[in-house]
């Protein structure tokens, strides 16, 4: 079964900006929880389903994934796997010819070549788990031409803005896609996962670019899901969009809680990533700790409350981290307080002694930024 | 072929049986150590960051678990053309019945096809079963430089323990001119650490003699290195300054631990001299709403809601809220209920401690090693009562 699904990893699209964080890597490749990326949830998705050819389409500044993503690292097959990293060539040019469809179509063949009768497509910004299998499964079952995964979602005036809204009939299929602008707190958000035969795929690359050559993969499907049979599947859990950096600091906020984590990380269903060996974390006399998540690697000698502290995370005495996220290898020097603040890596924050963001609007300290 | 080629050989065939119940089903170099370690880590980090890339793991008791734990080589970046971790347990063999290593010296000759094979200038003999950091690359240019036949890795040890251990009498040039082992009266206080070079060709002439040599002990310590000092072959002392420890019973193990703790450990594993293990892809470290953590070293995949003092907690431990760790080691999987307090305990894996159960005390002198089996038996004297 597994065997004949490609698995698809999409870069994000255009409503996606991670403000800061983008400048140095795609919005898939931000830090979650001090120890994974989010492209990890997608990959581990893909591997835990046993869908061991997967090809990963990257935007722009490809560095960080092209290190960070191999087999090894995913519990891929070294000889029946495969995963293709598929970078687009055209991010020198204009951006709004930069779309996933372009790059898809430019590297059609690896799509073309494949012998799996299904796809599944899956964004590279979202945090959710999911057995795609039983998502194909589903898809089979219901003679679906399309089957798109969605959440039911209380927080849409806050998160998830920009994304797509499912319009469902009682049947579950889907009769109207639309934008969520945020005016309301309950929407059925896509979760921007589908299901189809590639073939239908490659048929959507070709359309949708013959129509416009600016064309992504949601324009097309909105564009011509009335002529498909498209049905919806419900995930039924915990589902994230990093699309901002405020939804990236919520986000972790809301992950953050002990519950949170157990509910989307199971020893069932593992998030794979790349390791560094880092050593535990010491916490010293000083080190006062409560409500956090703490990567490997850390001396802690300050306080650090309701906060998430990535690897290899210095805290020196008298420092006060309170509703913030530390990215690996930053250090904050004696006495600093920092409130809702965003630290990129390798950040060095000394001298600022006070840095509040607001409830709104983390402040962000870019990558080995000293302050 | 390469150049100066040495090929590694850790004797990890030992029991520890001073370690008692952590060694029923595992081998002593597999024994949990420092919050994500198995304590082979060590030597086999070393080897990998010594640009060894061909490594002999010689096994014996319980080898299962160490056996499939070695082989997994990329954990170490052991997993390069033309070398990797080979698992070397006794066998049979078309010559002889099927017996296992007599001693250290044994394991090695019973595998001399395998350094053969590997094509090895040099042999590197270690102990699976002990912690420090040590680059064995600069240890054999020094038996290179000094044309010895055999070096032996030495560090100056307090004399009063000094008749515990192998111990070397030097000349100026630190050429080893006599070995005692375990003296009542010293001569030194320049203790083996049981980690040799050998230049191959010798060392492999020595070992067959000393297979046929019935009154051998078949050890590198006690026949071995006297037999080379006898026939005046070059011995060298290499000296070693730093952290070194042998694991060998439940105190020290907990002592070894506890190291961890203290600002002016001589063993940093912060530093770029990795100590690779396998990562077993557990969640971030979760610290609870209610903890109160100082003075700890806690590791990947524990969840700390109680209060931890002074204490190292290794991978995917509970200590649950109201629940008191003080001057304690929790090694994998060890859940700690609420109201628990353990005091100055070695935790051994996967111990559930019962809500409200007290255990240790900051009196005893000798650190209580806590099992199922021990849990079980004060549940059962409470109940009984």
């Amino acid at each position: 079964m597994a065997n004949k699904v490609l698995g698809i990893i999409n870069f994000e699209p255009s409503y996606v900006h991670v403000e800061g964080i983008e400048n140095y890597r795609p919005a898939s490749a931000t830090s979650v929880l001090g120890r994974y990326r989010v492209i990890d949830f997608a990959m581990s998705n893909f591997a835990n389903s046993g869908i061991q050819k997967i090809n990963v389409y990257i935007k722009s500044k490809p560095r960080t994934l092209i290190e960070h993503i191999n087999g090894t690292n995913y519990n891929i097959n070294s000889k029946r796997g495969i995963i293709r990293l598929l970078p687009s060539e055209r991010n020198g040019g204009n951006e709004i010819y930069n779309t996933d469809l372009r790059v898809m179509m430019d590297h059609v063949e690896y799509l073309e070549s494949s012998s799996a009768n299904y796809v599944v497509i899956a964004p590279s910004h979202f945090i959710y788990t999911q057995d795609f299998n039983k998502l194909v499964d589903e898809h089979i079952k219901s003679k679906n031409d399309i089957t798109m995964l969605y959440q039911i979602v209380n927080n849409a005036d806050k998160n998830f803005v920009m994304c797509d809204t499912l319009d469902i009939d009682k049947n579950g299929k889907v009769k109207g896609i639309g934008r969520n602008l945020g005016n309301n707190k309950r929407q059925l958000i896509s979760l921007e996962t589908y299901v189809m035969s590639r073939k239908l795929f490659i048929d959507l690359i070709y359309a949708g670019l013959a129509i416009s050559s600016a064309y992504s993969l949601r324009d097309a499907i909105v564009a011509s899901y009335k002529n498909y049979k498209v049905g919806a599947y419900c995930h039924g859990a915990s589902a994230y969009c990093i699309s901002s950096l405020m939804a990236y600091y919520n986000s972790t906020m809301h992950i953050r809680k002990e519950n949170e984590v157990k509910a989307l990380i199971t020893d069932e269903w593992p998030i794979h990533t790349m390791t560094s060996d880092s050593c535990p974390t010491l916490y010293a006399d000083t080190a006062d700790v409560k409500g956090s998540i703490i990567g490997n690697g850390c001396k802690i000698e300050g306080k650090v409350i309701n906060s998430v502290i990535g690897r290899n995370v210095v805290i020196k005495k008298g420092a006060v981290i309170k509703d913030s996220i530390i990215l690996p290898n930053a250090t904050i020097n004696k006495d600093v307080h920092l409130d809702k603040c965003v630290v990129d890596r390798y950040a060095i924050v000394t001298h600022a002694k006070d840095l509040h963001g607001e409830d709104n609007n983390p402040l962000y300290v870019a990558r080995r930024d000293r302050i | 072929m390469k150049k100066n080629n040495m090929v590694a050989m850790i004797l990890a065939g030992g029991r520890g049986s001073r370690l008692y119940d952590l060694t029923t089903t595992i081998a002593k170099p597999a024994v949990h150590y420092g919050g994500r370690y198995r304590i082979i880590d060590f030597p086999l980090s070393n080897c990998a960051n010594s640009n060894i890339s061909t490594v002999g793991v010689l096994l014996q008791y319980e080898s299962v678990v160490l056996g499939s734990y070695v082989t997994r080589e990329y954990t170490w970046g052991l997993n390069m053309n033309g070398g990797g971790v080979f698992a070397l347990s006794p066998r049979e063999k078309d010559s002889s019945d099927f017996g296992v290593y007599r001693g250290t010296a044994d394991a090695i000759t019973q595998n001399l096809d395998f350094l053969d094979n590997e094509e090895a200038d040099y042999v590197l003999i270690l102990s699976g079963d002990h912690i420090y950091k040590m680059n064995y690359d600069k240890m054999l240019q020094a038996h290179i430089k000094s044309k010895a036949e055999a070096t032996i890795a030495v560090m100056e040890v307090p004399m009063k323990e000094a008749s515990r251990m192998g111990i070397m009498s030097t000349n100026k040039e630190d050429r080893v001119v006599e070995f005692q082992e375990k003296p009542a009266k010293p001569k030194s206080n320049l203790a083996s650490m049981g980690i040799y070079i050998f230049s191959y060709k010798t060392l492999k002439k020595y070992l067959k003699e000393d297979d046929k040599d019935v009154n051998s002990n078949h050890d590198f310590g006690k026949d071995i290195i006297p037999k080379y000092l006898e026939e005046g072959l070059r011995v060298q002392a290499y000296r070693f300054k730093g952290y070194w420890k042998d694991v060998g019973t439940i105190d020290s193990l907990w002592e070894a631990n506890m190291d961890l703790l203290d600002p002016n450990n001589t063993l940093d594993l912060f530093d770029d001299w990795k100590i690779y293990s396998d990562d077993g892809n557990p969640v971030p470290q979760s610290i609870g709403d209610n903890a109160k953590i100082k003075a700890a070293y806690i590791t990947q995949g524990a969840r700390v809601d109680g209060e931890v003092d002074h204490s190292v907690v290794f991978t995917n431990c509970f200590v649950k809220e109201g629940a008191k760790v003080v001057d304690t080691v929790l090694m994998n999987d060890v859940v700690v209920g609420s109201g628990a307090k353990l005091t100055r305990c070695l935790v051994a894996d996967g111990t559930k401690i019962p809500d409200g159960m007290k255990l240790g005390s900051s009196k005893s002198e000798q650190i209580l090693l806590v099992t199922n089996k021990l849990v079980a038996e004060q549940g059962g004297k409470k109940h009984g009562k």
